[in-house]
């Protein structure tokens, strides 16, 4: 089954100067498998497009079928279910709670989903296994390198064992040899069967993908 | 990488709501403490309040009702505890002792005097006559007997001291002027009357001290002392008339005292006769209203002060973190618990706030009060501020719905975040 289709996106953000068409038009669909980098340049609506095909924004225009239901005809609660069950993101700023540790950031989402405890510890130890941080499970953000957090990220973002990840610029706040380190992991997410759409400025991230779409303007483009 | 011990080796914890705001509340522990100090510092104001409210009257009411007696009957115009004679007072009180609803009966009269002893100045004095020779209501002894004590003097004012012992009155002194004029159980004081509005060439008369005694409406810079009506009538030359200040009487149990009071007022229909019970709640509406509304405007206020300072702390804490709440929206965590473990930051802060309010409020009660009781001519017995678990209850309520009101815009920010252009600003900024 499509994981996520987009059908004629268009999302216009009122502003007071006048409206400004962030995405036009853009169609894309998402099968399990899938990965997926979209690039081009800032503000030319890539992050846009990911907030709606992750149910976190709805269109001026088109839509988004999710699993093969029409988002916008979802509530508000049927969306964020949608997103703790079915969508894992990550963020370009990591967004960790900072007063929780590592493991408690990637127990959160799958409390929230109502997993069992026993379920929940078992997950979190194979996915800090899985990022390589099992010794730094009970290090706050504020103890952990950029790096250490973004692999943190992506562990919470895969908690719940999603049908799609969505990245938005992943790598932006790391270096070069880090960035090599987080796109690795995407890699192996992506071995594992999960179906990736990033966005990035980082061409050699973007290199790794099956699927490299560019954006312009709002529109997207192969 | 070789897997650490870790911690996590029972069952997985949950991260509750609560869990999630004690967590922040010590992340950004600052602000938590600067929160918590400030809602103990306005909670303790409200606390204050809260005993100002009514502790006059819970006060006063202790006062007369730790009195032997349940009923007052005074003159016949003005307040109850004003001093309006009661004429044909002896024959009243007989009439009223033969009354089957009223178990005892006393009468008061009351003079100012001062003390004439050999040595030292004149100290001025209320001296109390009575009929009710233990003192029910009027002194709580500390030291030698009631006016029963002695036998009862009948002569008239001594000349010097040529006044026969076994004549001297009795006379039950306050310990405050004990400890003045160095006075204990069966020492001699000499007093002499002063009549008020009058002339008074009154010579002064020797009492024995029969025992010394707290007297809860004695003021802190005025003394008090009792002695018979005996006594009274003779340190006024022996020439008194029938009055009554005021008369005291106890309903027969189990007759409730509004019956007695019915039973008296048929009696003299002259005569404002109060239970206990009508004598506060008259105080309550007329005497002590001012401190209700004064006390109802200040908790409001501090009450206003604690809602702006917790909603300001919160909002300012949302805001700071609005990325982080975002982010957790869009990773699927509902509003609700976001929402909660808002509610729950505020709840702890004003919580912790309140809980630390209450000992510094009563420290900050105990000053104030024995400030206010430095006014003049305050019965010594008489608070304003005064503990009752009603002010608890309502210091609890008022900080829980302080919680619950700052929490509000914190929470409605929350719940209305919108995710996809919060996200994009936190990335530009």
């Amino acid at each position: 089954m499509t994981i996520v289709e987009a059908r004629r996106l268009t999302r216009v953000f009122p502003m007071q100067a006048g409206p400004v068409t962030a995405v036009r038009e853009a169609s894309l669909r998402i099968e399990p498998g899938d990965y997926v980098a979209i690039g081009g340049p800032s503000g030319c609506g890539k992050s846009t497009l990911l907030h709606l095909l992750g149910c976190v924004d709805t269109p001026t225009m088109g839509s988004v079928w999710f699993e093969g239901r029409d988002v916008s005809a979802l509530g508000d609660t049927e969306r964020a279910r949608i997103r703790l069950r079915r969508i894992g993101f990550v963020f370009q700023r990591f967004f960790l709670l900072p007063m929780l540790t590592a493991w408690e950031n990637i127990e959160l989402p799958q409390s929230e989903a109502g997993v069992p405890a026993a379920e929940r510890k078992a997950r979190t130890k194979s996915l800090l296994e899985f990022v390589e941080l099992s010794a730094r499970a009970d290090h706050l953000p504020s103890q952990l390198s950029g790096g250490e957090m973004q692999r943190v990220a992506v562990a919470r973002a895969l908690a719940n064992r999603p049908a799609l990840l969505l990245a938005d610029e992943p790598t932006g706040e790391l270096d070069e040899d880090t960035g090599e380190h987080i796109a690795a992991l995407f890699d192996r997410v992506h071995a594992e069967g999960t179906a990736i759409v990033l966005v990035t400025h980082n061409a050699a991230l973007a290199a790794r993908a099956r699927t490299r779409l560019a954006m312009r303007s709002g529109t997207l483009s192969t | 990488m070789a897997a650490a011990p870790s911690r996590h080796d029972g069952a997985g914890e949950t991260v509750t709501a609560l869990g999630l705001a004690w967590r922040t509340a010590r992340r950004y522990r600052a602000r938590a403490v600067l929160a918590i100090i400030g809602v103990a510092v306005i909670g303790a104001l409200n606390f204050d309040m809260l005993l100002l409210s009514r502790g006059l009257l819970l006060s006063f009411a202790g006062l007369i009702n730790s009195a032997g007696y349940n009923i007052r009957i005074v003159g016949s115009a003005g307040l109850s505890l004003a001093r309006l004679p009661v004429e044909d007072a002896g024959k009243l009180l007989e009439q009223i002792r033969g009354l089957p609803q009223v178990a005892s009966v006393a009468m008061l009269r009351s003079e100012p005097a001062t003390t004439a002893q050999p040595s030292g100045p004149p100290t001025g004095l209320e001296l109390i006559g009575t009929t009710d020779v233990d003192g029910d209501g009027i002194w709580n002894s500390i030291e030698g007997t009631g006016l029963a004590g002695l036998k009862t003097g009948t002569a008239g004012p001594a000349r010097g001291s040529s006044q026969d012992d076994s004549m001297m009155p009795p006379a039950v002194i306050s310990k405050s002027l004990a400890s003045r004029l160095g006075l204990k159980a069966d020492s001699t004081i000499r007093l002499r009357v002063r009549l008020a509005d009058r002339m008074s060439a009154l010579p002064a008369m020797t009492f024995r001290v029969v025992g010394v005694a707290d007297f809860p409406f004695e003021a802190h810079d005025a003394y008090m002392v009792a002695t018979t009506m005996d006594g009274f009538r003779a340190v006024h030359g022996g020439v008194l008339g029938d009055q009554a200040d005021m008369i005291l009487a106890s309903a027969a149990s189990p007759i409730p005292p509004e019956a007695a009071v019915a039973a008296i007022s048929a009696l003299r229909p002259d005569l404002r006769v109060f239970s206990n019970d009508q004598v506060i709640e008259t105080f309550n509406r007329n005497n002590f209203a001012y401190f209700r509304q004064m006390s109802i405007v200040l908790s409001s206020t501090t009450a206003v002060f604690s809602f702006l300072l917790v909603a300001t702390l919160l909002t300012v804490s949302v805001n700071q973190r609005l990325g982080e709440v975002a982010a957790l929206r869009a990773l699927g965590i509902r509003r609700r618990r976001i929402a909660a473990t808002l509610v729950w930051e505020a709840a702890l802060l004003v919580g912790l706030g309140g809980v630390l309010a209450l000992p510094a409020g009563q420290l900050l009660a105990e000053v104030l009060d024995r400030i206010l009781r430095r006014m003049p001519n305050l019965p010594e017995g008489l608070h304003f501020f005064v503990f009752e678990p009603r002010a608890l209850v309502l210091h609890g309520s008022l900080l829980v719905a302080t919680a619950a009101v700052a929490a509000l815009y914190p929470v409605w920010l929350v719940a209305t975040l919108p995710i996809a252009q919060t996200l994009r600003q936190e990335v530009v900024s």
